[in-house]
């Protein structure tokens, strides 16, 4: 008696291809925030209240080192006012938001230059404080 | 005869997905999380005006700032009283060119410092311009 073998077959599991595509999405997108400055260490000032940001058009960071950032890359004062007249080119009044996120401990002579070379552009200030907890 | 039915009729819900749900899950809210809007002050600084008259510029207010002291004027204040005072100065002035006070720091004054003294300012009603000095190069023959 001839017995017929069963054919096997194998096939690979796709029911989960969705789910890992989905997830190396998310997982790119995340890499990949432009605005990620979460590795620069800073220490925020406080204050008593808050506004939220809007028409976020560039980001000013002192680090802790008093290192000068411009949207993470490090540069001196002399480029800030150019560099930052060329992002805040052409956007109106109430659209040049400017992001200052300047570590408390940083000095005047530090960060009084940034403010001005900040305010000869045009661009409007917003300090990122941290809220008191009261 | 008695027939029983081959279908159970309690259905169990599929349970293998249930791993991916929550990972998924974790994913969206440290996604939402991390974009949450910056929040902080704003601030509007005068541009530098060099046409200014020199008597206007010594009518204004003037805040002198160390690492941890504050004077108005050149007399110094206590923290405590320096509301107070900037208010008593500040009061009757409705003109905003009137109420703008020029804010010279120290090379040491840290900048928490800076931002609690200019937010009174602001709170007062006071307008916050900046005293740098100027940078000059002079060529000697």
């Amino acid at each position: 008696m001839k017995l017929k073998r069963r054919s096997i077959s194998a096939e690979v599991p796709s029911m989960a291809m969705g789910d890992i595509a989905f997830n190396l999405l998310i997982f790119f997108f995340i890499l990949a925030r432009a605005q990620d400055d979460s590795h620069h260490q800073w220490k925020p000032a406080t204050t008593n209240k808050a506004d939220t940001a809007s028409h976020v058009r560039a980001v000013v960071l002192v680090d802790v080192e008093n290192k000068l950032y411009l949207d993470n890359q490090e540069i001196s004062i002399s480029q800030l006012g150019d560099k930052l007249e060329r992002l805040l080119e052409g956007y109106p009044t109430g659209q040049r938001t400017v992001l200052l996120k300047i570590s408390r401990e940083a000095p005047a002579s530090r960060f009084e230059p940034i403010l001005a070379a900040v305010s000869e552009v045009g661009g409007e200030l917003l300090h990122v404080l941290e809220k008191k907890d009261h | 005869m008695k027939i029983r039915r081959r279908s159970k009729l309690l259905v169990e819900p599929p349970t293998h997905a249930t791993g991916d749900i929550a990972f998924n899950l974790i994913v969206f809210f440290l996604v939402c999380a991390s974009v949450q809007p910056e929040t902080g002050r704003e601030q509007e600084i005068p541009r530098a005006d060099p046409k200014q008259e020199q008597s206007q510029q010594s009518e204004n207010i003037e805040v002198s700032l160390t690492r941890n002291t504050v004077a108005i004027n050149g007399t110094p204040v206590r923290m405590e009283s320096f509301p107070q005072q900037l208010k008593s100065l500040l009061q009757g002035k409705r003109n905003a060119s009137e109420r703008i006070v020029v804010v010279k720091s120290k090379p040491d004054t840290p900048y928490e410092f800076w931002i609690a003294i200019t937010g009174r300012i602001e709170e007062l009603g006071g307008y916050v311009t900046l005293l740098l000095e100027e940078e000059r190069t002079i060529t000697l023959q």
